[in-house]
Parts: C-alpha cells; structure tokens; sequence
C-alpha cells in the first residue's frame, strides 16, 4: 500500500497539469512502514530528458535522482518511487513503462484528460520485470 | 576507503544497510568485492556476460562512469560510487 500525504499529492498533480499535453515525471520520498507499505511525505518535480516527442514519454535525468537521493539521505527519508503522466490516456503501466521500471519501486501513473487530472493508479514491478502487479493507492 | 550509496530496493540484499564502504582502486574492484560480500547483490547489478545491467548507471560523485572509464575508473578513498536506476516510460 502506498499512501501519499496531501503536500505531494498535490505537487504531482500539479505538475502533471503544468506539463500537459507532455509527460511529466518525478520522484517520490517517503518512509517504508512495513515494507512493502510505505508513505509518501515528499515529491520532487522533475524536467521530462525523454529527448524526443514528451507527449507519451518520458525519462528521468540521474542527475535529479542523485540529488533526490542525497536530500532523501539528509531527511532521513528513502527515494520509495516515482510518478509520471499519461496526457489524455489512461492510468496503466504500459510496457514501455515496465521496461524501463526497476523492482520494489512504487510507480504512480496520473491520467491528465485535456489539461485536468483524472485519475491514478500505482503499480510494482516483480523481481524480473516481465509484469507489474496493481498497488494499493490512498491520497488525502 | 570509497563509500557505496544503496539504492532503497538493493538495500534487502545489503543487511537493510543504506551505505556500504568497501575498499578498491576502481569501480569495478569495489563493485566486485561489493557483490562478492553480497552474492544476492549481484544479479541485480550484473547480466549474465558479467557486464552492468543495461538499466544500472553508475556514477563517481557527480559523474557517470560512462563518459570516465567505465569500470576500470578510478576511485579515491573519499569518493562516492552511486547506484543510480535508469527510470523511463510512455504510453505505448
């Protein structure tokens, strides 16, 4: 299960509608409780690298990961997943989005419908990458 | 000797730990001695030619081993290896 505090929430939507029609992506902080749940406290925004047509992809920069990662370290948080859109499609984990995933990571997909959000859904990759299974979701 | 940050899924084969030292004069001297402390570690770190998952990046402090010299680049004793996951998708 995975929750998302309100602040987080709010920033990922937020920058799902600022990037619309494009992807946008960004990386989730939070504190495992007993893993696999874990919760959300911390989202950071990231640019879309996907060097190339942003409306369905998207890549993250490692360099934003590797700030990500320290500043998780300095609020005694963990880097627990990421977030990215689906402009004007819907919340599912495609297999491009598998593909390029890596296990135990959350994965929250955001649909953003004509510049508004819609809805989300998280998922998991399994250990070899060949399915990603539906996780839980609660936001405030 | 160099400091390895663990990336939070790596961290169940690492004794839950989120750093790692481990003493080498390159990243692939202290990445082996890391998998060889780990054995768990090393199928999600290294494809069965023995090379680094494509989907693994691995940077020295700020830079990707990529542009440096690879594996056979060198570290120092403060230096940072950071395993970073390359994380990408679309709709399709």
């Amino acid at each position: 299960m995975l929750k998302i505090e309100a602040q987080p929430w709010a920033a990922m939507v937020e920058h799902g509608r600022a990037c619309f029609p494009r992807e946008c992506c960004g990386i989730m902080l939070g504190s495992v409780v007993d893993d696999p749940a874990r919760v959300c406290t911390v989202a950071i925004p990231c640019t879309n690298a996907y060097q190339g047509d942003q409306k369905d992809r998207f890549e993250l920069n490692p360099k934003d990961q590797l700030a990500a990662d320290r500043r998780a370290r300095e609020l005694g948080l963990s880097v627990i997943g990421f977030f990215h859109s689906h402009p004007n499609e819907d919340a599912y984990f495609s297999s491009t989005d598998l593909k390029h995933s890596w296990p135990w990571y959350s994965n929250v997909v955001m649909s953003i419908r004509n510049g508004e959000f819609s809805h989300a859904k998280a998922f998991i990759a399994n250990q070899d990458q060949s399915a990603a299974d539906p996780e839980e979701l609660q936001h405030d | 000797m160099p400091k390895i940050l663990i990336p939070t899924p790596l961290r169940q084969y690492v004794d839950k730990k989120d750093t790692v030292d481990i003493a080498g004069a390159s990243v692939g001297e202290v990445l082996g001695a890391l998998t060889a402390q780990y054995p768990d570690l090393r199928k999600n770190l290294y494809n069965d030619e023995g090379k680094l998952r494509s989907f693994v990046n691995v940077y020295v402090n700020d830079e990707d081993i990529r542009y440096l010299s690879k594996d056979k680049t060198e570290v120092k004793e403060a230096d940072t290896i950071s395993i970073v996951p390359s994380i990408a998708g679309g709709v399709r």
